[in-house]
């Protein structure tokens, strides 16, 4: 038999006057007149990761607009699933750095697992990890990006600082949808972690 | 002659409007309901489908309309198709004996109508009988399905509704006792003439009729804390599991104006109806009457993302052991006050 604790006459009065479920009823409409939480992504808002963000891949140029990678190829040695394809080629036009450029230089993100090796193995700081998250795609070969959409500048410069929400764009075009983030409008949606 | 047929128009009119009024009622409710709950748990609810996501429900409705209407195969065909029906057509009824107002004058033509569509002078019996009669709707529903889910959700609802319809009569007891009369529209005026004629300030009775009257009512609906019938965590979803599409809709539309009709009835019986409680009337009678309305419904909705359900047995002694002694001593004490 289980023992069965004793009431006190104030456990009673409790009961009666529903002291607890009034306490809960003044917690919850506390909270239906308080702000939300949600980011209305895609439409309206979109969160921008911190810099240690690893995202989507891209390679750097020097501010001359010369490729950065010199087509060593030390990132496809330290990719641990071989997604990295580089190509070498001579090239003394001033495309690069160097002499020696990438003829090829392709990632495929489907087997990419995103451990940031490429980013430390890379001897040019040219690959990076960068901010982008929407990899999602139509086909296995989409998933595969070349070397000219990963030279592109990327949408959040590698400068800014990150880590919040900011307002943003829902776009339907003929490629597909983005959602474009202006990153010069943040909102503030950490305010509960004040509370 | 012509008197007769103006009448009977004027009647058949306010059937048509109130019927229209009701069936369109659950599409803002759901909205509502969703929208409360998002700002409860901090979410924002709907939010895609037009401004605020308002046109969610018309969204919902072509869903529902457009899904398959399943029978499952070992269901009693006929019962399964009328039990939406037997659940939904109750709830409309009700409101044929409820009065929304005294009465309005329409513009241009001079003419005085009620704001009710039959003056009963048994319209709280005929309300309680009437909407003890829709949980045949869920009985036979849980019943017909042929699944033990819908099957224990019937048997619990059944069982709820002997428990809490007494409960929820006795608490009507004391108004009419007061009102000496079981005409709803007598009951509003017995509490005109502001806050202090309301039955709920009928002190020291009044709070615990409306007490009484409020959780029996809770249990009534099947709403949180007492929606054991549909309870999703041990019944996947009690009698209405194996319903889709619109039959399943019927059975929320019976859920909703159910909700509506026990709100509307706690503002008749405790809240003074249409009466103005600030006795200044810069507000119609009517808008008291809805925003009444509408503060109970959202007490319910309110309620819901607050309270977590209770336990079958705790229902049971709840119903049993305290709201039937306690409405019964109520009326004892009333009967002596009013001596």
């Amino acid at each position: 038999m289980k023992e069965k604790k004793k009431e006190g006459v104030l456990d009673i009065l409790k009961k009666v006057l529903f002291v607890d479920i009034l306490k809960g009823l003044s917690v919850t409409v506390k909270y239906n007149v308080s702000r939300s939480v949600t980011i209305r992504y895609p439409d309206e808002e979109k969160w921008i990761p911190y810099q240690r963000f690893r995202g989507a891949h891209t390679l750097n140029k020097t501010e001359d607009g010369k490729e950065l990678c010199v087509a060593c190829e030390l990132c496809v040695k330290a990719c641990p699933t071989k997604c990295i394809t580089v190509v070498p080629e001579e090239d003394d036009t001033g495309r690069g750095i160097a002499d020696r450029v990438p003829k090829v230089w392709k990632v495929d993100l489907v087997r990419c697992l995103f451990c940031g090796y490429c980013e430390d193995a890379c001897p040019t700081t040219a690959v990076r990890l960068g901010r982008e998250y929407e990899l999602a795609c139509f086909s296995r070969d989409d998933a595969v990006r070349e070397k000219e959409r990963l030279l592109k500048p990327q949408e959040v410069p590698e400068g800014f600082e990150g880590g919040v929400v900011v307002s943003a764009k829902f776009e339907r075009t003929k490629e597909g949808i983005r959602v474009k983030p202006d990153i010069w409008k943040p909102k503030d949606k950490n305010w509960w972690k004040k509370v | 002659m012509t008197e007769a047929v103006i009448e009977v128009a004027i009647i058949f009119i306010k059937v048509v409007v109130l019927g229209f009024i009701l069936f369109s009622l659950p599409l803002p409710l759901t909205w509502i309901e969703r929208k409360i709950a998002g700002h409860i748990q901090v979410r924002l609810g709907p939010f895609r489908v037009g401004p605020h996501g308002i046109l969610q429900p018309f969204a919902d409705m072509v869903k529902m309309l457009f899904k398959e209407d399943v029978i499952p195969e070992q269901a009693d065909r006929f019962l399964f198709r009328i039990a939406p029906i037997i659940s939904m057509v109750p709830v409309f009824m009700v409101f044929v004996a409820i009065p929304f107002g005294e009465s309005w004058t329409i513009p241009f033509i001079n003419k005085e109508v009620t704001l009710y569509v039959a003056d009963m002078n048994v319209g709280l019996l005929y309300i309680l009988a009437i909407s003890g009669v829709a949980v045949y709707g869920i009985i036979l529903g849980g019943w017909a399905s042929n699944s033990k889910y819908a099957l224990l959700g019937g048997l619990r609802s059944s069982a709820q509704m002997i428990s809490y319809e007494v409960a929820l009569t006795f608490a009507c007891i004391g108004v009419v006792m007061l009102a000496s009369s079981l005409n709803l529209i007598d009951i509003v005026k017995t509490q005109t003439g502001g806050l202090t004629n309301w039955n709920v300030f009928y002190l020291p009775v009044g709070p615990l009729w409306f007490i009484i009257f409020f959780i029996a009512g809770l249990a009534e609906i099947n709403r949180i804390p007492f929606d054991l019938p549909e309870d999703e965590g041990t019944l996947a979803a009690g009698f209405h599991v194996e319903y889709s599409g619109i039959r399943f809709a019927y059975f929320m539309l019976a859920e909703y104006i159910a909700m509506v009709s026990m709100s509307v009835l706690a503002v008749v019986l405790f809240f003074g109806g249409w009466d103005d409680p600030t006795g200044l009337g810069f507000l119609p009678p009517i808008v008291w009457f809805l925003l009444k309305v509408g503060f109970f419904i959202y007490l319910f909705m309110w309620i819901r993302f607050t309270l977590p359900r209770y336990r079958y047995d705790q229902l049971m002694s709840i119903g049993w052991k305290i709201l039937i002694p306690l409405s019964l001593l109520n009326i004892l004490v009333t009967g002596w006050m009013i001596i």
